[in-house]
Order: structure tokens, then sequence, then C-alpha cells
């Protein structure tokens, strides 16, 4: 349909954007913000490969702030891949679960089903303060306003939503962390 | 100093049922168009925006229980107001009205393709039924209200300022134009004044957010294509934005920036570098018009979007989509021009509007609206002076005052387009009573599943499905 194109695409010069080059302050700034520096090859938690980790995500109720964060991380300024995470469709390719949202009845049985389909070890992640503790959705009908008792939580990363930064902190305490929370999980 | 309220609010009451729904049916085909259903307190209110002067008129209709209330508006192809339609049915059972599940297709060698909650890379919760037939996509159902909130019930009998926490977390990506409808239709209510420099300010963000929006959008149509290259450039300038966002307003989305009664002050850099943020949007400007023409330039993602998803002429009549899925099927509804807020009454935005009604229209919409949002937002910043807008938020509590009127309503243009909030106030406490919202996503929806049936393959869905690029959490609530 556009062979015309292709002919001007010939002697047409592609252009190239200003990709970041060089280390950016707000990144650095974000990422080590309190001093802790995270080197997730140097002492691996037992079974986790160093620096290749696969999320899997799962939008328990969310307002799309958290997920527009997390769509960011794979943009060239914060580009999770150099930290050796990647995004995986399926929760079986996955090592960690990323559940944002103020966790609806209706997304329980879901949210289990996709912890359980992953292989061990596993590690979850609950983003943003709607997943922490409901923020502002505590009341509200038809919401559990909480992670924790789901499904057994690593790290919470606090924020409405947190920033990129943030989450990438979380991400690699969540890999570093030895301690597993306890399997026990409420029903 | 241009008011923001000048257009009046005109009702008119219907007693029976059928001719209630019959001057909808008759004002929406002589230049008017649904906004808002609301259901509250033994009354049924269709809100009409007459497109050529801005007046709102709100048809009521006195619901007597003790005789049958008729079908649903749905019936009569009014299905803009579909999801409110449901809520109602669903919370006021009285009313009779029935939800039907969403039609199916049978048929030999037909297949369910089922796709979620859980789906892609990072999305948002929502089931998809695609019905196919082979490659070809014949019909679709989608099943929503995974992530129902309740946003609406949970703010009623919250004094105003409550309520705006809740409110503005309702889509985060539109966060700016959530918070701005509800804050226009308290202050309709309350029937106050804006100043021109918070109007300003309102529109600066309102803008920035649509740019923030759209680069994001973009971002995700490139990559449905497989072209990963303007993904990041698109994420890169996505990046930029939001960090003019931050470093302007103190929030990355500008979350609770917007009040009833003005603007918080309080989450302002005490120094705003205007002429850094000038020239980070002068960048912008340039790198997306220039990705903007290698797209335009590239065939196979071209081949791809020209003919994929068209939004078919039956849908167009009875669901009339807004916003820039609207302005690509050549439906021109903009309220920034149709009923003017902020400082649009002397910006006068360009709208640009395509017939084709394909993925190509909507990419090509986009890409014109961000390149007039990104203008504005220059042409704004010029003008936006920090130190005029009243600093109210030391007296947060002094603005909450009684209301004039019992309704208020706030129109606004999201950048998926049109977002109607309608508040009823209780007028000896100020407290909200009732609240009501119409968001794009919601209704445009509806055009979704007959776009994506009509005559397309399940290649094609990412990419139609990124064209669209609706919320759920706005289709939920």
């Amino acid at each position: 349909m556009y062979y015309w194109q292709w002919l001007k695409n010939v002697v047409r010069i592609p252009h190239t954007t200003g990709y970041p080059s060089e280390p950016d302050a707000v990144v650095e700034n974000m990422l080590y913000q309190d001093n802790i520096r995270f080197d997730p090859g140097v002492n691996p938690a037992p079974g986790f490969a160093p620096r290749s980790v696969a999320i899997r995500q799962v939008d328990g109720g969310s307002c799309n702030g958290c997920e527009s964060e997390l769509g960011l991380l794979s943009g060239p300024d914060y580009d999770l891949t150099r930290y050796g995470f990647s995004f995986a469709p399926s929760p079986k390719h996955a090592d960690i679960l990323v559940v944002t949202g103020v966790i609806t009845q209706a997304m329980i049985p879901v949210i289990k089903g996709v912890f359980s389909q992953m292989t061990q070890p596993k590690r979850v992640l609950a983003l943003g303060s709607c997943a922490i503790d409901g923020w502002v959705f505590k009341d509200a009908p038809g919401v559990v306003g909480r992670l924790d008792g789901i499904v057994p939580v690593t790290v919470d990363v606090a924020g409405c939503p947190p920033t990129p930064g943030d989450i990438l902190r979380g991400l690699m305490a969540a890999v570093e962390s030895h301690s597993v929370p306890s399997q026990e999980v409420h029903p | 100093m241009a008011s923001v309220l000048t257009t009046t609010v005109q009702y008119q009451t219907i007693n029976n049922y059928g001719a209630w729904v019959k001057a909808w049916q008759d004002h929406r085909q002589s230049g008017y168009e649904s906004i808002l259903l609301t259901g509250d307190q033994e009354s049924l209110m269709a809100w009409l925006l007459n497109r050529d002067n801005g007046d709102i008129l709100a048809l009521h209709h006195r619901v007597e229980l003790s005789t049958k209330l008729g079908p649903p508006p749905s019936h009569f192809g009014i299905e803009e107001t579909l999801m409110s339609e449901h809520w109602l049915a669903r919370d006021w059972s009285e009313l009779g009205w029935e939800i039907s599940d969403p039609s199916s297709a049978r048929g030999k060698g037909l297949f369910i393709y089922p796709l979620g909650p859980v789906r892609a890379d990072v999305s948002e919760s929502l089931l998809y039924q695609l019905i196919v037939m082979g490659d070809e996509i014949v019909h679709v159902r989608l099943k929503n209200g995974f992530k129902h909130r309740h946003v609406r019930e949970i703010v009623r009998g919250r004094t105003v300022q409550e309520a705006m926490p809740v409110v503005s977390v309702f889509t985060m990506t539109s966060t700016v134009h959530h918070s701005l409808a509800m804050a226009l239709a308290v202050e309709n209510a309350w029937g106050i004044d804006i100043p021109l420099a918070v109007n300003v300010t309102r529109t600066l963000m309102a803008e920035l957010e649509r740019t923030m929006s759209h680069l994001g959008d973009l971002a995700a149509l490139a990559v449905s294509t497989g072209l990963p290259v303007p993904q990041m450039q698109y994420l890169h300038l996505k990046e930029q934005v939001l960090r003019v966002n931050y470093g302007l307003f103190g929030h990355r989305y500008m979350k609770g920036a917007i009040i009833p009664g003005g603007v918080t002050t309080a989450l302002w850099s005490e120094d705003p570098r205007l002429s850094e943020a000038q020239g980070v949007i002068e960048q912008v400007l340039h790198q997306s018009t220039r990705i903007a023409h290698d797209l335009e330039h590239t065939t196979s993602f071209l081949d791809r979007l020209h003919g994929a998803g068209v939004v078919p002429k039956s849908t167009l009549e009875t669901v009339r989509p807004v916003g820039p899925v609207g302005r690509a099927t050549g439906l021109e509804i903009d309220v920034r021009l149709i009923r003017p807020y902020g400082a649009y009454h002397d910006l006068k935005p360009k709208t640009y509007t395509l017939a084709s009604a394909d993925s190509y229209a909507r990419f090509r919409i986009r890409t014109q609206e961000l390149r007039q949002s990104l203008t504005l937002v220059l042409e704004l910043l010029t003008r936006w002076d920090p130190s005029l807008v009243p600093r109210i938020t030391q007296h947060q509590e002094r603005v909450d005052f009684l209301p004039k009127q019992p309704w208020g309503i706030g129109l606004v243009e999201a950048p998926r387009g049109l977002l109607a909030y309608g508040v009823r106030l209780n007028q000896d406490t100020g407290r909200i009573a009732h609240l009501s919202v119409a968001t794009p996503s919601q209704r445009n929806w509806m055009a979704y599943a007959p776009a994506m049936a009509n005559g397309n393959i399940l290649q094609d869905f990412p990419i139609i499905d990124a064209s669209f690029s609706l919320s759920v959490a706005g289709l939920d609530g």
C-alpha cells in the first residue's frame, strides 16, 4: 500500500533523539536518596540468579497511577533492565508479584491465583499506599484495603503514586530480602 | 473578569416517563449532547449540553414507584449513559430496570478467547471475551467491575474538602481534570467566582496533563505495532513533562493541586524556574513533532493502523464517543470551546477532526492535540505568575460555603474527552448529598466493542486497544 514511501525512505536520513546518555541526576537521587546502595549482584538471596528477575503486575483496583509509573520503568530514564528486571506476561515466568490498587473483593481470587502459579522462590511487592492500607478507600464497600494477609508481602512501597525510583528501590529490596514472610495466609 | 458561570442551567420537569425519554431523544437529535444521567431521591435527571451555546438543560422526572417505569433509556437508543443506567438499575431496584448480560454470539466454529483480568505486561484489570472465528474477531464482550472502588458512594455525606482526596484518585492520569471538574461543580453550586490568576494556573495544569497523557498513549500505540524506538522516545518525553509538573507544582501528576475555590499553593516550589520549564517544553514540542513525523513515514506502522478498528456508523449514533476517539470519527465535541472554563475564554484552542474513525485517525488526532497542548503550555507559561495566585491554603477551612443552589455541574475536556461531574449539596450543612460522574472512558468503552469486532483480526487487537487507550479505573469508578 505504501510502496512509494519505501522508495522515499531510501533517501531519507534517519533520526535519533536525545536519549539520556549520561547518568541522570534525578534518577540517581531517587535511587540512593537514603544512602542505601543496592547491589543485587553481590549477595543475592538463595535461589535468585543475580540480576535476572521477572515481574508480574496485577491491578487490584488502582487509579492507574501506579501503572503509569511502572510503565515508565521500561523507559530510557529508568530502564529497569539495567538492574536485571523485566516484565513477564505470565505468572509462571515471574519472580516478583507487584500488586497495585485498593484490593477489591473481586480481585482476591485472581491475586491468589497468580501468586500460586508463580514458582518458588517468589516475592511480593505491595505497590502504592492503596495496596498497603487502602489509602482513601479504607471504608469503601467491597474493598479489603490491604494486600498483606492475602498473599505474603515482602516489601511495601508507599506513595500515591510511588515514583519510579521508589519502585526500583522496592524491587531491589524485595530481591535482597533473605527473610521470607511467613506463608501463613488468612482465609 | 471573565466568569466561568455565565451559562445557565435550565430545569424542565416532565411527569410522564415516556414523555421524559421522548423529550431527551428529541433534544439529542437537535443540537444537544447527553452528559449525565443521575438518579437521586425519587427523581431521574438527564443533563444535556447545548452544542452551540453551551447551555445546560436538566430534564427532570419524578419517579412514581406506584406505576411501572418503562424500559431504560438504552432501549430507546440512548447508550452514552449506559454505565449510569447499570448503576441505577443495581442500586435502585424499584426502578425495575434490568441489566441484561452483554450479548453473545453463538455458532459453529466460534471460539471464546478470554483475555484478562491479568494480561499484558502492565495493565488494568478487565476481562475481554473475544469471540473469534479463526483469526477474525466476530464479537467482543467486556466484563468489568473487578476494580470498583465506589468513589461516588463513599463521598456521600462528606464535606467538599474531605471528598477531594477521593475524587482526585478517580483516574490518576486525569487527576487534574477530575479535581477540576469537581471544583467547577462545587463552585457552580456555591455560586462563587474564581480569580483570573487561578484560572490561568488551572489551565496550565490541565494542558500539562493532556500533554503527559497523550505522550503515554502514543508510546503505547507505537509499541503495539512493534516499534520500541518511538515508544522509548515518547516515554522519555513523558518523563520530562512529569518532572516539569513536579518542579512547578510539587507532584508528578499534580494530584491535590486543584481545590474548590482555588489552587493549593502550598505544593509549589518557592522558586519555580519558569524559563527552565519553558525550555523543556520547547524541546518536548520539537522532539514529539519529529517522532510523529517519522511515524507518519513508517510504512509498517501506517499499514497496521489504516482501516483497523473503524467505529461503525450505527455506534456513532447511539454512543456518540467523545474526546480524541470521538473527534477521530468526525464528532466535534470539545468542552473547551463549547463551554469555556479556566482561561479557555481567550486561549481558543483549535479542534481537529477526522472522519475515517479508524486507529490511524485516533493516532493522528492525538499527535495534533499533543502539539496544540504543548503550544498552549508555552503560551501559558509566559503569562503565568505564581505570585499573583491568591494563597488560600492557610485558610482552607474558610473556603467552605453554603450552596446557593442545590445542584452544581462541572464540565471539562479531559485528555480522554468530556468529563462531567454533577454534585448535589445539602442546603443546610453544605455536605455532599449526591455525586454523579460521567467519565469519557465509560462512554467510549461502549464504542470500543463494536469497533473491535468490525472485521478485524486478533493481531489487530493490541493496536486498536492502544489507539482507544481508555482507562478501566474511569469505567469502574
